[in-house]
């Protein structure tokens, strides 16, 4: 790769290259989602954790699990509704009637199974989904209803006591989609450069990073030669495809790329994790291994949130 | 005379007979000039009032709708009656039907109320610093319901059927309460710092008595379970420590649980937490 990289209106506009990483005149481009945050407390976090993880697990994207989802952040005592230690938990999706329906089996599955725990809507405002509004009736009529400052809480018999859910939780419009690509020149430089980012993305509230340990190796494109797949390997990112690829977007030295994706309940939320992960990979170095960052769109033109990166770090009057 | 969002109204005269409060609501009066207010009519007995005879009336340099009453009220009924807004206090003892049907706004009472205060209350906050007679949050004659929204804290001693056919709503008794306190409770929360006086729950079909004070006696038709209720247990009592004093800091203790009327289906329950 050049030092020079093509927009996507076809002008020339120079990389920005910082303690010898560069960075594409590019920009990450996202979609409008719904989103959810419900909150899991339980005995202890390892329990708590536990009814989170099956929670959001198979929820990495979309595209074939009906919702994105992960942890974003261990709440302390002092920060649930009961006083016990928790977790907060986001969920994506493309509808609000498709998150209604992962929430309602996600946490009928995984947290109303799980030992000790109970769980409460982690936003207020925004049209109210089912919480525990349906999973009451799995208490076969000895369910009871608890009405606390204005909230509506089930009581379900347990066989370890009883689960408390809050009726409803709330739905806001977010934003899905932004991403980084993390382009290093072997596999172990950019699996540590993608761990440094996900660990400093992950301190920014309000966002979650859905693939396992947060980093994707099978960036798509949209579209496949065969018809009846709606996305396929992006080839231009892959490093095995460098000469065989009509496009290619990596230069020969380039020998791993990673992939971070980011949901956010904002775009700001989106832009801050975006930046905290621009500025991590910039804090190690290019010596490190991760020796350029880039990020994908479609051309702007499906996407109404765009996230250019020399924005992100305040570069563009610098360059 | 301009108008006017809050007014007060001193007694100066005690009326022959009964007289109905229900006109004067804080949202309604608010806008008004002082002539107006005086010149409203209150039933009394079979005949009608103005207030003016009864009331001294002035004006508040209050922003938002205010009415504050002054005066032994024991005569006059049905404060508050419905109303859906604003702020009423009022200094002395009032009559019956204190805030019956209230759906907004705050009363607050300096003294002690009749019988039926806070019967079929819908929302809004009612406090009353004295006592208050029987069936408060209870049920108006014939009614099926009883309260059914909002706040209701008495910081005296209340009289029987207390919170009789109760179905929402949260009341905080600081005194103690007189015989067949919840009976045929529907739902809601009662939290007693006090002590409770015979037939307590009976025919409590669900809903919550919470017990702050002095331990109850458990009738035989209660049953004790034993479970795991510090979820609920800490949301409840977090909320009612929000609403007094006297019930802060519970929340490390799990109260002792009893469920009954088992005459009545039995999914009330009594947290016994003094």
């Amino acid at each position: 790769m050049s030092a020079q990289a093509e927009t996507t209106s076809g002008a020339a506009e120079q990389v920005v290259v910082r303690n010898g990483v560069s960075i594409d005149p590019t920009f990450a481009e996202a979609f409008p989602m719904k989103a959810t945050r419900v909150l899991i407390t339980a005995h202890n976090d390892i329990w708590a954790r536990n009814a989170a993880v099956a929670m959001t697990g198979f929820a990495t994207s979309v595209i074939a699990c009906g919702c994105e989802a992960g942890i974003e952040r261990m709440l302390s005592p002092d920060e649930t509704p009961d006083g016990r230690p928790g977790v907060a938990v986001l969920l994506f999706s493309m509808s609000g009637k498709e998150l209604a329906k992962q929430l309602e089996r996600r946490v009928g599955q995984c947290v109303l199974t799980c030992p000790t725990t109970a769980v409460y809507a982690g936003l207020d405002d925004g049209e109210a989904v089912a919480l525990g509004k349906n999973l009451r009736f799995f208490g076969d009529g000895w369910q009871i209803s608890k009405m606390i400052d204005g909230k509506r809480y089930w009581r379900v018999p347990v066989m370890d006591g009883e689960f408390v859910a809050q009726e409803t939780t709330a739905v806001m419009k977010a934003v899905g989609g932004g991403n980084l690509l993390l382009l290093a020149r072997d596999t172990d430089a950019a699996l540590a450069g993608a761990e440094a980012a996900v660990e400093a993305m992950r301190a920014v509230p309000g966002v979650i990073m859905p693939f396992p340990g947060g980093v994707v190796r099978s960036g798509s494109k949209v579209g496949s030669k065969y018809a009846s797949l709606m996305a396929s390997t992006n080839d231009a990112f892959c490093p095995a495809l460098i000469p065989l690829a009509k496009k290619t977007e990596l230069d020969a030295g380039t020998r791993c790329v990673m992939e971070i994706v980011i949901d956010g309940l904002t775009e700001a939320d989106v832009s801050a994790a975006m930046r905290a992960g621009i500025e991590a990979i910039v804090a190690r170095g290019g010596d490190a291994g991760v020796t350029r960052i880039s990020a994908g769109n479609y051309g702007g033109k499906l996407g109404p949130f765009h996230f250019h990166l020399h924005k992100l770090l305040g570069a563009e009057a610098s360059i | 005379m301009s108008a006017a969002q809050g007014f007060r109204l001193r007694l100066r005269a005690q009326p022959d007979f009964r007289v109905d409060l229900s006109p004067l609501q804080p949202a309604v009066l608010a806008g008004r000039d002082v002539g107006e207010v005086a010149r409203l009519e209150l039933r009394h007995a079979n005949a009608h009032v103005e207030l003016g005879e009864l009331f001294d009336v002035d004006a508040l340099p209050s922003e938002a709708p205010e009415l504050r009453i002054e005066g032994d009220l024991r005569r006059f009924d049905r404060i508050g009656q419905g109303m859906d807004g604003g702020r009423l206090s009022v200094t002395g003892e009032v009559g019956d039907y204190l805030g019956a049907a209230m759906r907004a706004g705050e009363i607050v009472v300096d003294g002690s109320a009749g019988h039926l205060a806070a019967c079929e209350m819908a929302g809004g906050r009612l406090e009353v610093l004295g006592d208050v007679g029987d069936f408060a949050a209870g049920a108006l004659p014939g009614s099926m319901d009883g309260m059914r929204g909002g706040t209701l804290v008495v910081r005296g001693n209340a009289g029987a059927r207390f919170g009789d056919r109760m179905r929402r709503g949260t009341v905080l008794l600081l005194g103690d309460a007189g015989d067949f306190c919840a009976s045929r409770m529907v739902a809601g929360t009662i939290a007693l710092a006090g002590r409770v006086g015979a037939h307590c729950g009976y025919g409590m079909r669900r809903g919550t008595l919470v017990f702050g004070g002095s331990a109850p006696d458990v009738p035989a038709t209660f049953a004790e379970t034993s479970h795991d209720i510090r979820v609920m247990w800490a949301l409840l009592s977090r909320s009612l420590g929000k609403l007094h004093p006297a019930f802060e800091g519970r929340p490390a203790r799990a109260p002792r649980r009893v469920v009954g009327d088992l005459a009545a289906d039995g999914k009330g329950e009594w947290l016994i937490a003094g």
